[in-house]
């Protein structure tokens, strides 16, 4: 009754029924692995909810930061739960968005008319964790105070607009008096709302363009309705998102900064490692090569090459995707039918070794810690990853490759295969025989 | 039967709040959130589930040019063009208010100068003969006590086990020699010394620096050496710097004077 009223009052002044029932009832494909992106999105929705609550006891003065964060601990518990769900969204959240990724990937739903698309995930993937690190660093702890000065003299190396930037965003030399209060704002305005209008433009094409499915030919979308079908799934998926979050946040206590200290630039805890998504810059500035040259009489430090080259490259990589793909495969039709990852070997070699290669970096962000725990000589640690990173990410996509042209070539052999039915009977003298069939 | 769980989202989110308001133990309303959550999701699924029973429904799809190639969008040409420039002088315009907005670096110079005192952070002066041979301690100049860039990692070693060129032969007063504690790589607190190699070790990336060879860097990424901070002892018997370090403090960068 009152949701017609409401209904209506709309309708009557801006027509708004038949854009309800047209969204209501557009017909959206369904597979488990469409869900992923959706956890992404509503740990988003859970990081704006806890951190418009952590704005209102965050102090982002340099004297009054780790306080704050801490004192949420000690008298409030509320808080500090709202502290632990918003710091492990954030982790997850990342996560989720490389998942869903993956799964784009290796489904190949990248291609036209997605490319764009998935440069926006990419952006995506990129914002989000800026957003993550810059509000790590907002507790102002001796760890994720480090890691901050890490980041700083990472940016420092950038020729020409380097020093520049350390000094916009310290508001001076470093430590900068604005340094906290420059974070502050970038982590809750202006990331948090280009994160936003990113989701709305990739939910936006996502809706014009239709989703990806696995079966048919392409010529229709074959699926269900969004209410009530797609409502309640999703209802679900969100539904299990903040369960998972929650119970994570309540029992898995992450980043403890009551137990860091206040950042000075003389304490650092050890180990010292960064959220996992930082995992692989902070690897690939531990096995960098130390070399220094300069240019111009301009040096350019031994961090610039893993903490921005690496980084830019990768992303570039990553957002070109789409078009080297489709260089190398021709043709300029509209994909909307999925690629079951299997069927398309060499996409799965490059996947592979992209991952690996991601994996050999996060690893080497705790070689320390590995080195102790084997009693293995840290160098000889360092060298073995400065080889894995880039002959074991091509050894691992080759042999991917392999494996997935493997399993083709037997469902190929195989042919199409046939749904087995047995038809089982009872006999006279009350036994069963079985009889194989053949189904339609 | 199923709507049962509805009750139960409802149930655990009401004991959820009143647990959260006498500031129970945060694992409590967290939990309760979350089994509140987790049954509206099982509804909800299962719901969807029982909706499983009709056939996939379909809904074409179409191609998205709306302009075909006969039939060109823009005859703007030359004139298109002469926008095109002048919008983008606008674009390169606007850019330049930006470079007002980082000041030009100053090489950030660390606290020391000559015949500071060498205090620990508590603000206490170190005697030539504190530290016991193979310790360590973090120190500042005496009233600057946390100025940035200017903690330095005091370190007692054997006399004479110090491998120094002539000119720095008496920074080392009966085998303390003092060392600018953050890194040259990243800037992170150089905080582990271990004496049976004599090295100090970064922490965060690993650069390990030789403590008797005016600590270069001999693993890891670092490039460059500690910088030294030149030690003497004044006539109380504190140690006193020499002046300010030998190097410039911290990790490189395009602007840092050669």
């Amino acid at each position: 009754m009152i949701v017609r009223r409401v209904a209506g009052f709309f309708d009557e002044r801006l027509g708004s029924q038949s854009i309800l029932r047209a969204a209501l009832n557009k017909i959206y494909p369904d597979h488990w692995s469409f869900y992923l992106g959706e956890f992404a999105l509503y740990c988003f929705v859970v990081l704006v909810a806890t951190g418009v609550w952590l704005t209102f006891v965050y102090d982002p003065s340099p004297g009054g930061a780790y306080a704050s964060v801490v004192a949420l601990g000690r008298t409030q518990p509320i808080g500090y739960l709202m502290r632990q769900v918003h710091h492990w969204s954030a982790v997850v959240f990342v996560a989720a968005i490389l998942v869903h990724m993956g799964r784009i990937f290796f489904t190949a739903a990248y291609r036209k008319p997605r490319e764009l698309n998935w440069v926006v995930g990419v952006l995506l993937l990129a914002l989000a964790s800026a957003t993550g690190f810059t509000g790590y660093s907002l507790p102002n702890d001796a760890l994720s105070g480090t890691g901050l000065r890490i980041g700083i003299s990472v940016a420092q190396s950038i020729p020409f607009v380097g020093a520049w930037s350390s000094d916009l965003i310290n508001g001076g030399s470093y430590p900068g008096p604005l340094l906290l209060s420059h974070l502050y704002t970038i982590h809750v305005y202006f990331l948090p709302v280009a994160i936003g209008v990113l989701i709305g433009l990739h939910l936006g094409m996502l809706f014009l363009q239709k989703h990806t499915q696995f079966e048919g030919d392409g010529s229709k979308v074959v699926g269900r309705r969004f209410y009530p079908d797609y409502a309640l799934r999703t209802l679900a998926a969100f539904g299990a998102t903040l369960a998972v979050l929650l119970v994570l946040a309540a029992t898995v206590e992450i980043n403890p900064v009551e137990n860091y200290g206040a950042y000075r630039d003389w304490i650092v805890p050890n180990p010292a490692t960064p959220d996992w998504y930082a995992g692989w810059l902070d690897g690939a500035l531990r096995i960098g090569p130390a070399v220094e040259f300069r240019v111009f009489g301009h040096p350019i430090p031994a961090v610039f090459w893993p903490g921005v080259v690496l980084m830019l490259v990768t992303f570039a990589l990553v957002v070109a995707w789409p078009w080297i793909d489709h260089a190398f495969r021709g043709g300029e039709e509209l994909h909307d039918v999925l690629v079951p990852p299997s069927a398309a070997p060499w996409r799965v070699g490059v996947g592979a070794a992209f991952v690996t290669a991601g994996v050999v970096l996060t690893c080497a962000a705790s070689d320390d810690q590995q080195a102790l725990a084997l009693h293995a000589p840290l160098t000889a640690l360092v060298t073995l990853y400065q080889l894995a990173f880039p002959f074991g990410s091509l050894a691992a996509g080759l042999l991917a490759a392999i494996f997935a042209r493997e399993l083709r070539q037997r469902r190929d052999a195989s042919g199409p295969r046939a749904e087995r039915v047995i038809v089982i009977t009872r006999n006279e003298r009350g036994g069963f025989d079985e009889e194989a069939a053949e189904s339609a | 039967m199923r709507d049962l769980l509805l009750f139960a989202a409802a149930a655990a989110a009401l004991v959820c709040a009143a647990t959260a308001a006498l500031h129970a133990n945060p694992a409590i309303p967290g939990l309760l959130a979350a089994l509140a959550f987790a049954s509206i999701a099982c509804w909800a699924g299962a719901t969807a589930r029982g909706l499983r029973a009709a056939s996939d429904l379909t809904e074409p799809r179409h191609s998205f040019a709306s302009v075909t190639a006969s039939e060109p969008v823009s005859r703007a040409g030359w004139f298109g063009r002469a926008w095109a420039v002048a919008l983008g002088a606008f674009g390169v315009a606007a850019l330049v208010p930006l470079v007002s907005l980082g000041r030009r670096p100053i090489a950030a110079a660390s606290a020391w100068t000559r015949g500071a005192r060498l205090v620990t952070p508590e603000g206490v002066p170190v005697r030539a003969d504190d530290i016991a041979i193979g310790g360590v301690a973090t120190v500042f100049p005496e009233h600057r006590v946390g100025a940035p860039e200017s903690a330095v990692l005091l370190i007692r070693v054997e006399d004479g086990k110090i491998q120094a060129p002539p000119e720095r032969r008496d920074w080392t007063p009966s085998g303390n020699v003092a060392y600018s504690k953050i890194c040259t790589h990243a800037g992170c607190p150089v905080a582990i010394y271990l004496h049976v190699y004599y090295t100090l070790y970064c922490p965060c990336h690993q650069s390990e620096f030789d403590v008797r060879h005016g600590a270069r860097p001999i693993a890891g990424p670092a490039t460059r050496p500690l910088p030294q901070l030149g030690l003497a002892v004044d006539r109380e018997g504190f140690l006193i710097a020499r002046g300010d370090f030998d190097a410039p403090v911290g990790p490189d960068s395009w602007d840092r004077p050669a």
